[in-house]
């Protein structure tokens, strides 16, 4: 084997080979400009009153009354990466009477930082929902994140005295969505 | 730096083997041809590879996307590029790194008439990676839960693996008859690092409810097994890492054994049949071990005020961590190599002629100058297995210059060219083997690429 034949053919063949490789710019820095903006969305609160509940030894109970506990910003990587929130109610009747929602947010030292206030008519034999939606953003979501407690009240409005034999209601239902933002 | 490791998260949370080294297998001018069968029909008096620079080898695949995919500079936000290579993969894609290098190899002939008998050691270190990709979370992590009202997200997605080892192996090749040549090799394996997190399972999802708004539930079985690096995690102690590294290396880490086995088989003088099974083995995990879990069950449809008693309490993180602890363990584990199946057929025509024969050292190697065959690679994995289909051709074009180029079918790509040149110079064999040859056109946009070189010095006997 000549020595000259073999350099010249591995000349031939490997050098085109790799002569012909080439590479696209590519930045790995881009990873520093990563943003992930995912919307989450949960249950805030729920509640089922029956009409039952109205009535205490015969007589209507106008106001009852809960304050929750609720550390849903308990956690600091959600806290610090929440850019908007929106908190979404729902209040729907079937009790022959009309009522006052009041939910108040509270914040460690029982300062109240937020207040939102649905009312709904009595019920009248036909559908019977109120809906509403809050948004927070910049300071008032910064106020909304030091919420540690919520309240609830429910203020019965005048009306016809309850039986406490009907099988009305009054439902509750709330919701959360968080955007996100990490980077 | 976070970043880094969120993107490591979203995606390099990876498993990776693609071992498949078809140009490699069966091409017995060189002898690292052993490493892929140890009953390759490889003859010698003794060779060894030169330290350090016998054999380097680095394999890169992804099934899903490309570097270019995610990193090319063209002005598109790299935040699109994310999402695009996200939505355009499935967890069935996964990602795989294999680096191995030699550290020393060697062999000799233990002479015995018609029944020679071949020995070959060395010791290399290997570097694995392989990680699927973990979809159902990427997904979460980019959007959110929102828009998948009803999809239940796999939380077994998550499918990582990754290890540096060394191997210390003693094997050797019998010529049980002149039709049939059997080998065989022990390893010894010494973990220098290991994080696996491949048996996971677990599933998050919302629906609407028809008394909050929405039920979620979080069903979690995960669990990361590591070892080697728990030690590194104690910011006090003094690291001395390329220390540790050398250390493990020398059988100071987590021992493991395994073997390979094979043969080739000469039906008739021209044709050939080959199979080898490589890395049947495990490694016992017991040093610098650390484990996390995250196991349990959660479910949440909202705060419920009572107003009975008029103080409910609902700490949802609490209750949550409280249902799915993080737990850190420190028991042992055991993991297992991925073992790699490969066989072939190989028919050889164009006899060399008389002038030409190396009629001393006849076999069927040397005799004919031209081979065609098929190959077939299969390696285990923590979910199916990875299959790649190799034709090949081969040739001997001068004395001293052996060629073999292979064309591959695999879940990488349709269209992989590969190109082995093995070329001995008196006694000096320098060998360079690559595949994927279509992708050098731009490396970076490439799914696979392997590439594989060495330097050895090899004695044959030609006056037998």
């Amino acid at each position: 084997m000549k020595l000259n034949t073999l350099f010249r053919s591995l000349v031939y063949t490997v050098i085109p080979l790799f002569s012909f490789s080439c590479a696209s710019d590519l930045d790995f820095e881009q990873v520093n400009t990563i943003k992930l903006e995912p919307v989450v969305v949960t249950s805030l609160a729920f509640f089922d009153v029956k009409e039952t509940q109205f009535v205490v030894n015969g007589a209507d109970r106008n106001i009852i009354f809960d304050a929750s506990t609720i550390q849903i910003f308990d956690d600091s990587f959600f806290r610090q990466r929440l850019q908007k929130v929106e908190l979404f109610y729902e209040l729907e009747n079937t009790i022959n009477r009309a009522f006052s929602l009041n939910v108040l947010f509270l914040d460690k030292d029982n300062q109240p930082v937020h207040t939102i206030n649905l009312a709904i008519p009595s019920y009248a034999g036909v559908e019977n929902r109120n809906a509403k939606t809050d948004i927070f953003e910049s300071a008032r979501l910064d106020l909304l994140k030091r919420t540690t407690k919520i309240t609830f009240t429910i203020v019965m409005l005048p009306g016809r005295t309850l039986t406490g034999s009907s099988v009305g209601s009054l439902k509750m239902r709330s919701g959360v969505t968080a955007y996100l933002v990490i980077e | 730096m976070k970043k880094i490791v969120l993107v490591f998260t979203l995606f390099l949370a990876l498993n990776c083997f693609s071992q498949n080294k078809q140009v490699l297998y069966n091409f017995t001018s060189v002898p690292q041809s052993l490493l892929t069968n140890p009953g390759s029909d490889f003859k010698y008096e003794w060779y060894f590879g030169v330290p350090l620079l016998s054999g380097i080898s680095v394999n890169v695949g992804s099934t899903g996307f490309s570097a270019y995919d995610l990193f090319a500079n063209n002005g598109v936000d790299f935040n699109v590029k994310l999402r695009n290579a996200v939505f355009s993969t499935t967890r069935k894609d996964h990602l795989a790194i294999n680096q191995q290098l030699e550290i020393f190899n060697g062999g000799f002939k233990i002479a015995n008439g018609d029944h020679d008998t071949y020995v070959s050691f060395g010791m290399y270190q290997e570097f694995d990676v392989l990680s699927y990709v973990p979809k159902d979370l990427a997904v979460l992590a980019l959007d959110g839960n929102r828009d998948y009202l009803g999809k239940i997200f796999n939380l077994g997605d998550l499918n990582v693996k990754a290890e540096m080892l060394s191997v210390f192996h003693l094997g050797f090749h019998k010529n049980i008859n002149t039709k049939f040549i059997f080998g065989a090799r022990a390893k010894i394996y010494s973990s220098i690092f290991n994080a696996s997190s491949t048996n996971n399972s677990g599933y998050i999802y919302t629906i609407p409810s028809n008394t909050g708004i929405y039920e979620q539930e979080i069903y979690s079985q995960l669990k990361l097994n590591t070892s080697g690096v728990a030690s590194y995690n104690n910011e006090n102690g003094e690291i001395d890492l390329a220390k540790d590294i050398t250390n493990r290396a020398f059988l100071a880490g987590n021992l493991g054994l395994g073997f390979d086995a094979g043969f080739t088989y000469y039906p008739k003088k021209n044709i050939q049949l080959t199979a080898s099974i490589i890395d049947v083995g495990f490694i016992k995990h017991s040093k610098d071990v650390e484990s996390y879990s995250l196991k349990g069950l959660y479910n949440y449809s909202g705060v419920v005020p009572s107003f009975s008693s008029g103080q409910s309490v609902n700490n949802i993180y609490k209750e949550f961590q409280e249902a799915i602890p993080l737990d850190t363990l420190y028991s042992k584990y055991t993991t297992w190599r991925p073992a790699k199946f490969n066989s072939s057929i190989q028919f050889s025509f164009d006899e060399e002629r008389p002038e030409d024969c190396d009629c001393l050292n006849q076999n069927a190697e040397t005799i004919f100058r031209s081979a065609i065959g098929a190959q077939l690679f299969i390696m285990t994995t923590s979910r199916t297995p990875l299959v790649a289909f190799t034709t090949y051709y081969r040739r001997k074009v001068f004395k001293s210059l052996d060629v073999k180029a292979t064309y591959t079918l695999d879940s990488y790509s349709f269209k992989n060219i590969g190109l082995g040149l093995s070329t001995n110079f008196g006694p000096v064999n320098f060998y360079v083997l690559a595949d994927n040859l279509l992708e050098y056109r731009d490396v970076t946009k490439a799914n696979n690429l392997s590439f594989q070189l060495g330097l050895n010095v090899i004695f044959k006997n030609n006056k037998k």
